[in-house]
């Protein structure tokens, strides 16, 4: 059976991310008008930022799509693309170029929801082998 | 942070109300107020930060000093947690130039601008300058003249006297400089800014960017020897170059005065240059050069302006008079007015001299320049035996000079063919004489001397209202006499002569003028009451 944890916690790791996506630009541009930004550090902080999204929503989609069909090969292929969000959102957390409070507050409760989101997977792929 | 001070100004002194100053006692602190500075803190947009908060514990007795070492923490939600950027911060030091990084840095803030991020922004500038490679050029005022090599050069002094080669002469600048440059005769033939070459070598450019050539030629050679006389050379077209003669260097370039001919569209077809050259003895150890360079526009003969079109306050006025023989208004139209080829001597007044005998002045006079109101005058001794007749025309001769102008131009650049643009002079006598004179003169014949002269030149403000031009309206020469009584011989009398000019602006004020009120223009077509017309 399908594991209903973890499809809620998919539900609301989508939304979490949207709003996570749209707060993290917002901020970079406030970063960028109030602080000394140069073009050579700002470049990779947005460019990463893109490709997070991108990949969560890659990531996002196999594990919903793995455990609704109770697959583990979407659920497995999630769980490697989740190590690469986790090592994103480090980045975001303590790489970047300025560090708001705002950005620490944002990026633990994101690593927290990978950490719980991992652990319920593993679970399920456990469940469907 | 513990160490910062910034009210910390005087050194091993304690600063008045500075508890943070490391120099101050305990006494000291005694004494104090308030703290002028009561925190010394880092940035404070990161989260948490060290602060030394200094206060004044004015209840104890003798007041004491507290200083308290803090982690202030920054409420807001968006402090800076921390940042991986090494100069966020900090205000970053310049870097020092070396040997290497030299030319770098040059390229980088060389130039009136430079911008903190120095690669990307630069590229756009360069685009922009070949779209205009297909303009014509010409020249402006002010543009430098460009030869083949650079600029034309005329050496003149900066900061001190001496020469520096690197002044540029400007199109349509009239410009004469004199500096000083350093010889000896040994270095007759080394120095190039002491030959005819340097100065005729390089040919102008006829416009801006152009392959046209325009060759400097070499109008007349003056060659002035070592004692100061000059003498004119037949035949010289040839340059002549420095070389030593007898121990002498000769032909080294004292003078050079440009005459460049330029059209009207801003190009530049002949160019002359006429050189004075002279000879150096051993002892010379720097000579004085001088250069000029004027500008004539083609076919026309240089007329020096008053101002263009409008009078320029410190010109002189511009007068001429009819020649003989050309009445007034015939020949209008073939007519042209004689001027004095001097403009300063065109109208002018007596001018006053140290000793004030009028007779003894010997003719000296002073122009009249626009604007400026000028009074002078001698006084005359008038003794018995001069007669009445030989003495009015003397004095009429010193008011009023040799050759007194009949007309004077209303702009500063009116030309002679153009008689309209020329204002005559009225003449007026008036004859100072006091009622009681009046009674007695009627029964006795009397001589009139004239005594004073005022010119009255009344001007008006012409053109726009942002770039008024002086017009001259109208001029008014008034000869006042007087009786001369008879005096009984032996005696003598001093009276005064008085010439006078006066610039009174009639303008009258500026009336704005509107553009006319739009209007409707409406037509209805001729059949539109169709059925009934």
């Amino acid at each position: 059976l399908s594991s209903v944890p973890l499809q809620i916690l998919l539900y609301v790791n989508g939304i979490y991310y949207s709003f996570y996506f749209l707060a993290t630009l917002a901020m970079i541009i406030y970063k960028s008008q109030v602080f000394s930004y140069p073009d050579d550090f700002l470049a990779p902080d947005l460019a990463l930022l893109f490709v997070m999204a991108i990949l969560e929503v890659l990531r996002l989609y196999l594990g919903s799509k793995g455990n609704l069909t109770e697959e583990e090969a979407p659920l497995g292929l999630s769980l490697v693309i989740t190590v690469g969000s986790v090592i994103l959102s480090v980045y975001f957390l303590v790489w970047q170029t300025y560090v708001l409070k705002a950005d620490v507050i944002l990026n633990a409760v994101l690593l927290v929801t990978y950490g719980l989101e991992s652990a319920l997977k593993v679970v399920a792929v456990a469940a469907f082998v | 942070v513990a160490k910062l001070c910034v009210c910390d100004l005087l050194v091993a002194q304690c600063d008045v109300n500075c508890c943070c100053d490391p120099d101050c006692s305990a006494a000291d602190f005694s004494l104090f107020t308030t703290c002028s500075v009561p925190i010394v803190t880092g940035d404070s947009r990161l989260c948490s930060q060290k602060a030394a908060i200094y206060s004044l514990d004015v209840e104890a007795n003798p007041p004491e000093r507290i200083f308290k070492l803090i982690d202030q923490v920054n409420p807001s939600v968006f402090c800076i947690h921390a940042t991986n950027y090494k100069q966020a911060l900090s205000f970053s030091p310049a870097e020092m130039p070396t040997s290497e990084n030299f030319d770098q840095l040059l390229k980088r803030f060389g130039s009136a601008t430079f911008s903190a991020e120095p690669d990307s922004w630069n590229m756009n500038t360069d685009a922009q300058n070949p779209s205009d490679a297909n303009d014509t050029y010409r020249y402006e005022y002010g543009v430098p003249i460009q030869t083949v090599d650079a600029f034309l050069r005329l050496p003149s002094p900066v900061v001190s006297s001496w020469c520096s080669d690197a002044n540029p002469a400007g199109f349509l600048v009239n410009q004469a400089t004199k500096c000083t440059r350093s010889v000896s005769v040994e270095e007759c033939g080394t120095i190039q800014a002491l030959s005819m070459l340097f100065y005729v070598n390089s040919s102008i450019l006829a416009v801006p960017r152009s392959s046209q050539m325009v060759n400097i030629q070499v109008q007349s050679i003056v060659v002035q020897s070592l004692n100061g006389m000059r003498t004119l050379l037949n035949g010289s077209d040839v340059v002549r170059l420095p070389m030593i003669l007898d121990e002498l260097c000769i032909n080294i370039v004292l003078g050079v005065s440009y005459h460049i001919t330029y059209t009207d569209a801003g190009e530049i077809i002949e160019a002359a240059a006429a050189f004075v050259l002279g000879a150096i003895n051993k002892e010379a150890l720097s000579i004085q050069q001088s250069f000029e360079i004027s500008f004539t526009q083609v076919n026309t003969t240089p007329v020096p302006l008053s101002g263009n079109p409008g009078y320029v306050v410190g010109l002189p006025i511009r007068a001429g008079f009819w020649p003989q023989g050309y009445p007034f208004p015939v020949e209008i139209l073939f007519a042209a007015l004689v001027l004095n080829t001097n403009r300063y001597s065109q109208l002018t007044i007596l001018q006053s001299t140290s000793n004030q005998d009028c007779l003894a002045a010997q003719g000296a006079r002073t122009p009249v320049l626009f604007g400026y109101n000028m009074v002078s005058g001698c006084k005359l001794r008038i003794t018995a035996a001069m007669k009445c007749q030989p003495l009015t025309q003397i004095l009429l001769d010193l008011l009023k000079g040799q050759s007194f102008p009949e007309y004077v131009a209303s702009f500063g650049n009116s030309q002679a063919q153009d008689v309209l643009d020329w204002v005559p002079i009225t003449h007026l006598r008036t004859s100072e004489q006091s009622d009681n004179d009046r009674i007695y003169n009627t029964f006795q014949s009397s001589c009139q001397i004239p005594v004073a002269l005022e010119i009255e030149v009344k001007w008006t403000k012409y053109g726009s209202l942002v770039n008024p031009q002086a017009k001259i309206v109208n001029v008014t020469a008034t000869i006042t006499t007087t009786t001369l009584k008879q005096l009984p011989s032996g005696r003598e009398r001093t009276i005064p002569i008085t010439s006078s000019v006066v610039f009174t602006d009639i303008s009258s004020p500026a009336e704005p003028g509107y553009k006319a009120w739009p209007t409707i223009n409406v037509k209805l077509p001729f059949d539109f009451f169709f059925p009934f017309v």
